[in-house]
């Protein structure tokens, strides 16, 4: 017959935690005990191409956040090559001081607000 | 009475509709998606196995699992990748509990969180895991392209699914429960902005489950051909097989959830009825169609393309939906 329980946050997290632990169990036993032991060892799928093709197995943290950069975010690393990186101290400065000047106001409406909510 | 709760606790994660009944049903979700794609293109689709080719999908899985050999390199991890598989696995099968489907339904206020986790954001991290676990190049392509459309479909799911359990719960029941919102689906339909926005939300909702599924046109992190097989390039044998399977549980699971938020589970009927039974499967062949036709009907996007895609067709009409939730009466 069909349950329903309604519970609190805590206990139903406990509850799906358990039956988590109970369901990681039995589908591991079914795995393990099923599948094939058999095991070969080969080099990496390059197409045909031996290792050497590429300088390591994966690209590094700084090309994949300049390709994602070059590649899917162009308006923002336009800013930042045209505005923000040209070689002058002084775009810089005017970028960075634009957006400080923003959180400075942020601040300031923060601290009066909460000072007339009494916080 | 406690009895009771454990028999059906253990019966609802190991049987139905836990472990057994959800495999199955992703077998059977896999051997549907696959004769429909055949037709489509006018092939004839698994035919052989089993009757009309039913048990093609278990075969294909056995076959990976039993038959097959693990093929590994120096730089792969297989035992971290079935780990990180197997986590995903259990933990599509323990959400279950939180839909009214399971014989142990747990509701509790913003369960629909729980299960999002669950459901949806580990066999995410679980699928990426394994897939870095064996790394290749095409498997880091794969996995970028996956990573970049998930930070758009994810939210999309998310908010096409938590607007109508919230506009279900705001007035009455458990507040942001699964349950609550399957016993109140009637307010999702009770005037025509309840209307509005629930059709908006099944709008993001079917381009999000797109993209989860990575059907066309969002195929793009597996890409065949383009980059071998993307993030499962260099999964194999019971590797393969686990990853087919997960990838299987997260269609299942995300079609479960749309029929039971969205479409009201065998509303008007309740469960233990016929007709319940039959509305129920109605409802969820009929998302699993929307699903295969978009599939096929339609050609794979670049990557660029799919992103600006599933932000217009698939975040804006749920943040629509959202909006109006919140301003509407």
């Amino acid at each position: 017959m069909k349950t329903t329980l309604v519970l609190d946050p805590s206990s139903a997290l406990t509850i799906v935690v358990a039956l988590l632990g109970l369901s990681i169990l039995t589908v591991s036993l079914l795995y393990y005990a099923l599948k094939s032991k058999r095991i070969r060892v080969t080099n990496v799928y390059l197409s045909g191409e031996p290792e050497s093709v590429v300088s390591s197995i994966t690209p590094s943290v700084t090309s994949m956040y300049w390709g994602f950069m070059k590649r899917f975010a162009r308006s923002l690393y336009r800013v930042l090559v045209e505005e923000v990186h040209t070689g002058s101290l002084h775009d810089w400065y005017k970028f960075l001081s634009s957006w400080l000047a923003l959180l400075v106001l942020l601040a300031v409406i923060v601290l009066i607000a909460s000072i007339i909510a009494g916080w | 009475m406690y009895l009771d709760v454990y028999v059906n606790a253990l019966f609802s994660i190991l049987v139905f509709p836990g472990t057994i009944f959800l495999i199955a049903l992703a077998f059977f979700t896999q051997y549907l998606v696959r004769k429909l794609s055949a037709r489509y293109q006018r092939r004839m689709g698994p035919s052989y196995v089993g009757p009309i080719g039913l048990l093609q999908p278990f075969y294909d899985f056995l076959k990976l699992l039993r038959a097959k050999e693990e093929v590994v390199n120096r730089f792969s991890m297989p035992r971290l990748a079935e780990f990180a598989l197997l986590i995903g696995v259990s933990c599509i099968v323990s959400s279950v509990i939180f839909l009214p489907i399971s014989l142990l339904n747990v509701a509790t206020v913003f369960d629909v969180l729980i299960f999002f986790y669950l459901s949806s954001v580990m066999p995410l991290f679980a699928m990426v895991i394994a897939s870095l676990s064996m790394p290749s190049p095409y498997t880091s392509i794969g996995v970028s392209r996956l990573l970049s459309l998930v930070t758009i479909a994810e939210p999309a799911y998310f908010v096409s699914i938590l607007v109508p359990v919230y506009l279900a719960t705001r007035s009455g029941g458990v507040f942001m429960s699964i349950s609550s919102t399957y016993v109140n689906s009637s307010r999702l339909y009770s005037n025509p902005v309840a209307l509005v926005i629930t059709a908006l939300s099944l709008v993001g909702f079917a381009v999000s489950i797109q993209v989860k599924a990575m059907y066309p046109p969002f195929n793009i992190p597996e890409a065949e051909q383009e980059i071998i097989a993307g993030y499962e390039t260099e999964f194999s044998g019971p590797l393969l097989a686990l990853a087919r399977l997960l990838h299987d549980l997260d269609i299942v699971i995300a079609l479960l959830a749309g029929v039971y938020i969205l479409l009201g589970g065998p509303m008007p009927f309740n469960h233990l009825s016929p007709q319940g039974v039959v509305v129920l499967a109605l409802k969820y062949l009929i998302l699993l169609l929307l699903v295969t036709t978009l599939k096929n009907i339609m050609g794979r996007y670049r990557i660029d393309q799919a992103l600006v895609q599933v932000f217009k067709y698939g975040l804006i009409p749920p943040i629509i939906a959202a909006t109006l939730t919140l301003v509407a009466p």
